[in-house]
């Protein structure tokens, strides 16, 4: 299956020079996943929306420091990231909690993964119980299914790190999936 | 089944009508008067640009007229006292001079000639 941003012509250009037909495009296509993202790690509705209009209001300010147009997505999640981290600072919460895990290989897309309905809360869980880090790159890579580069740029750590905490991820996520499935069976 | 990504987004989809007035907001607030000042240029200015453009430049040719034709205020307003003042002194000299002239005892009277018969020298 092709990745969601493989198949996007983003109207980057155009909001750059100053459309706002193409910022409405651009802020329709992202509020939804970016809000996700962010609420996931806020854990606070209100919190979430405040992080997402400062988001787009600062995409709006600073679109002339994008450097390459097709990255337009992963930046704009690394705007709110950011902001994501300020808001953690501001409430004093644990930033990271490093576990050490194997850096092992990942090759699996994102939708490989498919989940029944009856798991569904399941994985949210999961996703909840997760450390704010890890849970960021599992957030990252299937709400927008970028590269593991890309998530290493949004969350300002490198290849390994993101590499390994998605490793961890999806190996806990997997582990937790087949054992609802074995106690339904 | 569902990917992820759709557990993701559904779960947060009560949120979708708070989002799209942020967005509307934010576009609002930016682009509110950059369009004002863009229809204004693009609708009133730019298709008759020409007429505009004379119309400038003969305002401009009007003013830089009035301002060169223009004397100094300062010089003009401190003039005028003296000029009253010259007035004046001219009227004090008339009402002098005819002052003078008015009629004095017998100096100006009349004096008639009744001529006499030259035949009385004889």
């Amino acid at each position: 299956m092709p990745e969601v941003s493989d198949l996007e012509i983003l109207p980057v250009p155009q909001a750059r020079a100053g459309e706002a037909g193409a910022w409405d495009a651009l802020f329709r296509r992202f509020q939804l996943p970016l809000y996700a993202y962010v609420f996931e790690l806020v854990r606070d509705e209100q919190a979430g929306l405040d992080i997402v209009q400062e988001t787009f209001i600062a995409a709006t300010k600073y679109i002339g420091g994008l450097r390459e147009d097709g990255k337009f997505g992963s930046w704009l999640f690394g705007i709110a990231h950011q902001k994501v981290v300020q808001h953690w600072r501001k409430r004093k919460e644990v930033l990271y909690d490093e576990v050490p895990e194997p850096e092992d290989g990942f090759e699996d897309g994102p939708d490989e993964l498919l989940i029944r309905r009856e798991q569904e809360l399941v994985f949210m869980n999961l996703v909840a119980q997760l450390q704010p880090p890890q849970r960021a790159v599992v957030l990252l890579y299937f709400l927008e299914e970028f590269s593991l580069e890309e998530i290493a740029r949004v969350t300002e750590t490198n290849i390994g790190t993101v590499k390994s905490r998605l490793h961890y991820a999806k190996k806990l996520l997997r582990k937790l999936l087949e054992a609802k499935n074995e106690n339904a069976a | 089944m569902k990917t992820p990504r759709e557990i993701l987004l559904e779960r947060h989809r009560a949120a979708v009508p708070q989002l799209d007035a942020i967005r509307r907001e934010i576009l609002d607030a930016k682009f509110r008067r950059r369009n004002l000042v863009a229809t204004l240029w693009g609708e009133l200015i730019l298709p008759s640009r020409r007429v505009w453009s004379g119309l400038a430049a003969a305002w401009l040719l009007i003013l830089v007229v009035n301002f060169a034709e223009r004397d100094p205020a300062p010089a003009g307003k401190l003039s005028a006292a003296p000029a009253m003042i010259s007035l004046g002194e001219q009227q004090r000299l008339l009402n002098e001079y005819f002052a003078d002239r008015t009629p004095a005892a017998d100096a100006d009277r009349e004096k008639t000639f009744s001529p006499k018969p030259r035949t009385e020298k004889f």
